[in-house]
């Protein structure tokens, strides 16, 4: 019965992701069509160069011939639905092609390369700044649900009013403003010194680059994430079990750690989960003000540089990471809640 | 539940009369910006240089005098002059106005903008006469007021030769290191004598007297009202840009956009979503069963870097914009209508209704939908701040409507020209905290609202 489910939601997942690598490509169509058969014609004037021992005649012919057993192999020569069909199939299956423009920092123009290069770095910034909001964000929204209405709890409110209209990167401009010329504090951008110091004083650099953009995510994440968390704590604590607990004499430090805490734990984990997997896209303005080469700033230089294949890639595995936290959160929940996979519609 | 009942609960929720007043204030100024503002004509010209040249090139705001030592001229027009006719016995006209300058600053202002209205061909004397009794001639030349010529003599551009002139009358020696191209003619114009006028002139403070002669010669010339523009060191409520454009002028226009852009995409979405949600849920079959999945499409896309490939390749205007966030956003409130309205359509008034022989657009319009309306407005609220901080995202990468002034526009140029390297806090500083305090207004109405109307608490 659960493994029913659990195929099921993976199987629609799954099918989900084929809808949206085929949107992609439908909607990037001309253009890849375009960049394929610039990069063809590149390689085989590469190829026709290397030929010596043929005369014009002869080299004209193996040119053609070349060209045209390429276009059959990329299926160009397709009418447009089996050229958009193909290209979903080979996005699907992860292999990405050549980058138009863009290059590894090594000089590798292979798109899984360049987008592997820039997937860590996303990581490092965004998804520690999901780990740090959250907890800080439990801490204080655990805070704030001890005295609802209170001082904090009204201050934090107000900050989740504030930053919910807050774009992020004004914030960083301002953070780069104040900290990098205004008092210079931190590094205005960039992932390391140049020339980076070796060793461990290298680490340390890194570091002291990542602080600014890290810090400033988390001053704005923060408080709605700590309102979220308050919301949540309190309705548990209206629940009968906390009168219950409560009832028996046990105390409230126990009672909010222990029930309130525990029973909220399912769906703080379920916006942490998200926040995970969706970090992994980044944020492209955050990045590209900060100068920090993660997914965001890839994808940005992409969309300018008009690099077809490098953007759909970028997308791609957005998309899947989405999509993936969605499915495994799915998944999970049939196997700790059993109404949900009895339910039938959503 | 009527409008007086609404209001009584509504003017208990104090975050709601905030954001009401905050509301009411921003449409006011949105209706009346282009009286407020000192640059009327702004929302045409944003991107035009010459409406903005008078300006001083990123100036801070006039208030910042209040908080350092050396206080710099403000910027201002000098519209009342002292103005004396006579008439040669030549028949030539000459005409005089006096322009009163009181200057009492530790700056001088960067420039003095003289403008003369009028037509033909009129010689104009320019002098100044300054509070220590000396007097400098600043200008002397025949100028075609009509044919579309500038008419307009800035002291900084053209006043160069005439302020080496003012050194020389006492001191030939400091005149003779001065080079035209390198000096400030307001600066040593506005300098006591002799004390330096060559490296750090010291600003001679009182009355400035500024005096135009225009030679009417002929009767079919004539001489308007001139002004004089004082483009200072300090400017305005917000300061000027690196265009410099008048930030405060700038802020005014934007909330237009921003009320256009958060309220037009926020009821279309949200009428959208919820006609969507009730049709979905009621009808249901195939119509549930494409909706539903074209919602799970558009919820798991990427919105910003979708949002930002298509503006990319459309280069959208603003409306196509709000067009392409509204098929975005439309999701929003989809889910819990549909929801809603699962639970609606088995409620007892709705089958006696289909006893009674309506149809089911009836129901869905009579019964089903304005149960519904409350939540909408809520939702509607709530969805506005996204909704603007989406459109300056797209802006501030470049990608926005460029003919429009709003926030995320104002914001782009700040990032591109260099505001945020060199300090120019008072560009950057002001669109971030209007767009915060937006989202905030429509924050604090949407809760106040969803509080009131919640229609869980209404159904019964």
């Amino acid at each position: 019965m659960y493994l029913k489910f659990a195929l099921r939601r993976i199987g629609y997942g799954i099918l989900m992701y084929v809808a949206m690598i085929f949107i992609f490509s439908t909607l990037f169509n001309s253009v890849a069509d375009r960049t394929a058969r610039a990069q063809i014609d590149e390689e085989v004037a590469q190829e026709a160069g290397r030929l010596k021992n043929l005369d014009e005649e002869q080299l004209k012919a193996a040119v053609a011939a070349r060209r045209e057993s390429k276009l059959r192999q990329y299926h160009l020569e397709d009418p447009l639905p089996g050229r958009i069909f193909w290209r979903s199939v080979r996005t699907l299956s992860f292999d990405f092609g050549n980058s138009t423009i863009m290059k590894a920092s090594d000089g590798d123009r292979a798109v899984i390369r360049i987008v592997l290069e820039a997937l860590p770095r996303t990581v490092v910034l965004f998804t520690s700044e999901v780990v740090i909001v959250t907890v800080l964000g439990v801490v204080l929204g655990l805070y704030a649900a001890r005295k609802p209405n209170g001082f904090f709890d009204r201050a934090n409110s107000a900050m989740t009013m504030i930053t919910n209209g807050l774009p992020a990167w004004w914030l960083a401009m301002l953070a780069i403003m104040a900290l990098s010329y205004g008092i210079p504090v931190f590094p205005s951008g960039g992932l390391r010194s140049n020339p980076a110091p070796a060793g461990p004083a290298g680490l340390f650099d890194y570091l002291w680059h990542l602080s600014l953009p890290l810090l400033t995510l988390v001053a704005l994440g923060t408080w709605s994430m700590a309102y979220l968390v308050r919301n949540i704590v309190l309705s548990n604590l209206q629940e009968d079990f906390v009168m219950a607990a409560r009832a028996r004499g046990i105390r409230e430090r126990k009672v909010l750690f222990g029930h309130a805490l525990r029973s909220s734990m399912p769906a703080i984990m379920t916006i942490a989960i998200l926040g995970l997997f969706g970090s992994i896209a980044g944020n492209i303005i955050v990045e590209g003000i900060f100068g920090w080469p993660g997914i965001g700033n890839l994808y940005f230089i992409a969309v300018q540089q008009n690099d077809v294949p490098v953007l759909m890639a970028t997308l791609a595995i957005e998309t899947l990471f989405n999509m993936a936290g969605f499915v495994i959160l799915d998944v999970v929940y049939g196997l700790l809640d059993p109404r949900i996979k009895a339910g039938g519609r959503a | 539940m009527s409008a007086g009942e609404f209001w009584d609960d509504f003017s208990k929720s104090k975050t709601g009369l905030v954001g009401l007043g905050l509301m009411l204030a921003f449409v006011l100024l949105g209706a009346s910006g282009e009286l407020l503002v000192p640059f009327p004509g702004a929302s045409r010209h944003w991107r035009d240089i010459d409406y903005w040249r008078d300006n001083p090139l990123a100036a801070p705001p006039a208030w910042t005098n209040a908080f350092v030592a050396r206080k710099g001229a403000p910027s201002s027009i000098l519209t009342r002059f002292k103005a004396e006719k006579e008439t040669r016995d030549d028949g030539v006209g000459i005409e005089t106005f006096a322009f009163d300058y009181p200057f009492a600053y530790d700056r001088p202002p960067r420039d003095l903008i003289v403008r003369v209205p009028g037509s033909g061909r009129v010689p104009l004397v320019i002098w100044l006469e300054r509070p220590d009794g000396l007097s400098a001639e600043l200008y002397r030349d025949q100028v075609d007021l009509s044919g579309g010529g500038e008419n307009r003599v800035s002291v900084t551009r053209d006043c160069a030769r005439a302020a080496i002139e003012f050194v020389r009358s006492r001191d030939e020696a400091i005149a003779d290191t001065m080079n035209a191209d390198l000096i400030k003619p307001v600066a040593v114009l506005f300098a006591k004598a002799g004390s330096g006028n060559l490296d750090a002139p010291t600003p001679l403070k009182g009355v400035y007297e500024i005096k135009i002669r225009a030679l009417i010669v002929s009767s079919d010339f004539s001489v308007g009202r001139p002004s004089i523009i004082v483009s200072g060191q300090v400017s305005g409520i917000m300061g000027t840009d690196a265009a410099k454009r008048d930030v405060f002028t700038g802020i005014v226009l934007g909330i237009r956009w921003a009320l256009v852009i958060g309220i037009l995409s926020s009821s279309v979405t949200v009428v959208a979503g919820v006609l969507l949600g009730i049709v979905a849920a009621y009808f249901g079959g195939v119509l549930d069963w494409l909706l539903t999945r074209l919602y799970e499409l558009i919820y798991f896309l990427p919105v910003l870097p979708f949002l930002i490939v298509i503006s990319a390749i459309f280069k959208p205007s603003i409306w196509v914009l709000i067009a392409i966030i509204c098929a975005f956003f439309w999701t929003g409130s989809f889910k819990t209508v549909y929801g809603m309205t699962l639970q609606i359509r088995e409620e007892s008034f709705v089958e006696a209704s289909r006893a009674l022989g309506s149809g089911p657009w009836r129901i869905v319009l009579r019964h089903i939908a304005p149960m519904l309306l409350p939540y909408s407005f809520a939702s509607m609220a709530l969805s506005v701040p996204a909704i603007i901080v989406y459109e300056a995202s797209v802006s501030l990468i470049g990608l926005g409507d460029a003919t429009i002034v709003s926030w995320g526009q104002i914001l782009e140029s700040a990032l591109t020209q260099g505001a945020v390297i060199n300090g120019l806090w008072w560009w950057v500083i002001p669109p971030g905290l209007m767009i915060a305090l937006m989202g905030m207004s429509f924050a604090f109405l949407g809760t106040a609202l969803d509080k009131i109307l919640h229609p869980k608490l209404k159904t019964r």
